[in-house]
């Protein structure tokens, strides 16, 4: 019985020590890339930062009004958003890297697929932000409008504009990383069916009162020329 | 970019005259009610005043689809013994063509520029097409001093009513007045005599399909005649009394043409008005006189309104092209025109504070420029409805009073516009209000102190 159980003890730590023997040098050498690869993002994202600094990357993107279009308050920092992506695509390149050092089945095929999504989600990630990027702009153009047009609610009217266009950019990024491409799709199809509904009760019942006295407004100025407004006067 | 604004029906026409003396342009869009006059009164000031000159008349037209270009071409002078003392010599041609390019007042105005250049006319001048108030003598003021005194731009000097002209008189006179030294009191009059090397001038610039094409180009070319040192003078034509502009115009687009070609133009003049002070009078030729204007209706709630609500909405637009102690000043404003309409007060130095943060932030981007543009028309509303509240009992002569005090502050206040345009420090801006009790009292912001003018870096280099 001793014997048995030595035996058996004596087999688990031949099979761990052969593991270890196996799998130490890979873990060692992954830890290793892991470790010079965080300090190659480090190095990167100074370096970056530095870089666009000196060449005034910020000034140029809030001069030419990128800037403003990407972020709401319009004090985007592209510098910092270049340097920390670097850093990260750094430091998951590094990962993998790790990862290929054990040279197992399973550490493969997680290397193949993240290899294979890479494109999909770059790609992903610049649909959204050109998503961003156009309601951003036409939520503005849309506030601006609203209520130079005396349209009521117009920071609504704006929201709604964004929301929609983020949300035609995350079914679009969601379809080309074929991640429940048909529940993205079911919610839009819904939300803009819901959205057109909603409209149409609001100006058949809700708002005829505003709707008819807009036109009437409206067809008032344009036949009483003689009751001329500062409008008509540059 | 496209070449040129003629159009191939245009240049045959333009190319059978083959040469001309005086080319008076008149851009029409559907203007039959009053092009027929306006073309008499052009056709017979020509006859008048330059019979011993080959004349053509051309209307640049936009498409119109009312017979517009019908009628120019079938006016005829009325009662012409009572007009003409002796028979003219030569001709006057007359043209009626369509222009290519972007559909705009400015495209029309190219057209005529290219026909007077392949004439190689002596003299030109532009007329709009919706005038009721035009009259011969028109047509000598702003082409004698042409033609007779070696001036290269003749700007127009009307009598208009006080609520007249009101981009005008808050911003866009006071404005170039300030940047460029030159009182020139109609920039955008939109009637404007021309010598050729300024035509040349304009058709060798390639910012065309700008907003140059559409409102911009009055203050375009008031703009380059001061900038560029040519020989500026004003004539005095009597009331400009109009057509109602289409009633669909939208305002903010207006203000987006013709407030956005002021401040392009700041940018690409920026070393000319940087050290200007002050500014001087410009010759004024022309027989001053008072005449009756038309009554023009003002309602005050309508104006007011959408500065309410540009103060509870654009808030976000605003803190980023504003600067804060401004933005404060207009949202402590907002709360008086919902509580108190009757009391409302834009006063001189913030409106003044409003048009430099402007300009500086079109030149800075925070944010796209139309929106940044499109976001004063609450802000200009506002300053006219305290205008007419203000002057409301004025009369005219006063009022243009009131216009030269705004100027001078415009001129006074340039310093914090250069403070802002150069991206440093900003100087803290002081605003004045009107208590309940009308006695004046200054809002002023925490750290307020005086800042010593900046030199124009291009002009530190040069020097």
């Amino acid at each position: 019985m001793i014997d048995t159980l030595r035996r058996v003890l004596q087999d688990t730590l031949e099979r761990l020590s052969d593991q270890l023997i196996m799998y130490l040098p890979g873990f060692l050498a992954g830890v290793t890339i892991l470790f010079v690869a965080y300090w190659i993002a480090r190095a990167t994202r100074w370096l970056l930062n530095r870089i666009f600094k000196g060449i005034a990357f910020d000034r140029f993107l809030r001069q030419s009004g990128i800037s403003g279009l990407l972020n709401y308050s319009g004090r985007f920092r592209a510098t910092r958003l270049v340097a920390d992506t670097a850093y990260w695509g750094i430091l998951l390149l590094g990962l993998l890297t790790g990862f290929s050092a054990f040279n197992t089945q399973i550490t493969s095929r997680i290397i193949e697929s993240v290899i294979l999504l890479l494109p999909r989600m770059v790609i992903a990630a610049l649909i959204i932000l050109a998503g961003t990027w156009l309601g951003q702009f036409l939520g503005r153009s849309t506030l601006v409008w609203a209520v130079n047009e005396g349209i009521p609610s117009p920071r609504r009217w704006a929201a709604a504009v964004r929301v929609i266009l983020v949300f035609i950019a995350v079914v679009v990024a969601a379809d080309q990383l074929n991640f429940a491409k048909n529940v993205f799709l079911a919610a839009f199809i819904l939300l803009m069916g819901g959205v057109v509904l909603a409209v149409s009760l609001a100006l058949g019942l809700g708002s005829r009162e505003i709707v008819r006295h807009y036109f009437q407004e409206a067809s008032r100025s344009s036949e009483d020329s003689l009751e001329r407004s500062l409008r008509d006067h540059l | 970019m496209l070449e040129n604004a003629m159009s191939e029906e245009a240049s045959k026409a333009v190319h059978s005259i083959r040469q001309a003396d005086i080319v008076v342009g008149i851009p029409s869009y559907n203007n039959v009610r009053t092009i027929r006059h306006v073309v008499q009164a052009v056709h017979a000031g020509l006859v008048k005043y330059f019979p011993q000159f080959t004349s053509v008349v051309i209307n640049s037209d936009g498409g119109s689809r009312d017979g517009t270009r019908e009628a120019v071409l079938t006016t005829r002078i009325e009662d012409t013994h009572l007009l003409l003392l002796s028979t003219p010599l030569l001709p006057v041609h007359r043209l009626s063509v369509p222009y290519d390019g972007i559909p705009g007042k400015g495209s029309a105005f190219r057209l005529v520029f290219e026909a007077a250049e392949t004439l190689r006319a002596r003299a030109c001048a532009v007329v709009d097409s919706d005038l009721r108030s035009i009259t011969p003598e028109w047509i000598e003021l702003l082409l004698r001093p042409i033609l007779h005194a070696g001036y290269d731009f003749v700007a127009p000097y009307y009598h208009r009513h006080k609520y007249d002209g009101t981009i005008t008189n808050s911003i866009v006179y006071p404005l170039t007045r300030a940047l460029y030294g030159l009182q020139v009191r109609q920039p955008i009059g939109g009637d404007f005599g021309i010598s050729p090397r300024l035509v040349s001038r304009y058709l060798a610039r390639k910012d065309w399909e700008t907003d140059v094409a559409r409102y911009g180009i009055d203050i375009w070319m008031s703009t380059i005649a001061m900038a560029e040192g040519y020989r500026v003078c004003q004539s005095f034509l009597g009331a400009k009394l109009h057509d109602a502009k289409d009633p669909g115009a939208d305002l903010s687009a207006m203000l987006l043409q013709v407030i956005g070609s002021v401040f392009a133009l700041m940018q690409e003049y920026e070393p000319i008005w940087w050290n200007r002070t002050g500014s001087e009078p410009v010759d004024l030729f022309g027989f001053r006189f008072d005449v009756g204007l038309d009554p023009i209706k003002v309602d005050i709630d309508r104006m007011l309104k959408p500065f309410c609500r540009g103060c509870q909405e654009l808030g976000e637009i605003w803190a980023l092209a504003l600067q804060p102690e401004t933005h404060a000043a207009i949202v402590q404003l907002g709360q008086t025109a919902q509580g108190r309409p009757d009391q409302f007060h834009l006063v001189d130095d913030l409106w003044v504070q409003i048009i430099y943060d402007f300009a500086c932030a079109y030149k800075k981007r925070p944010l796209e420029r139309s929106h940044i543009l499109r976001s004063l028309t609450p802000l200009y509303l506002a300053r006219v409805a305290s205008f007419v509240i203000e002057t409301r009992e004025l009369f005219s002569l006063t009022f243009e009073d009131k216009i030269e005090q705004l100027c001078l502050r415009y001129e006074t206040l340039k310093p914090n516009l250069l403070s802002g345009w150069a991206g440093g420090e900003k100087k803290v801006p002081q605003f004045e209000r009107r208590s309940e009790a009308s006695k004046l009292t200054t809002v002023e912001a925490p750290g307020a102190e005086l800042r010593m003018e900046k030199q124009h870096p291009a002009a530190t280099e040069r020097s």
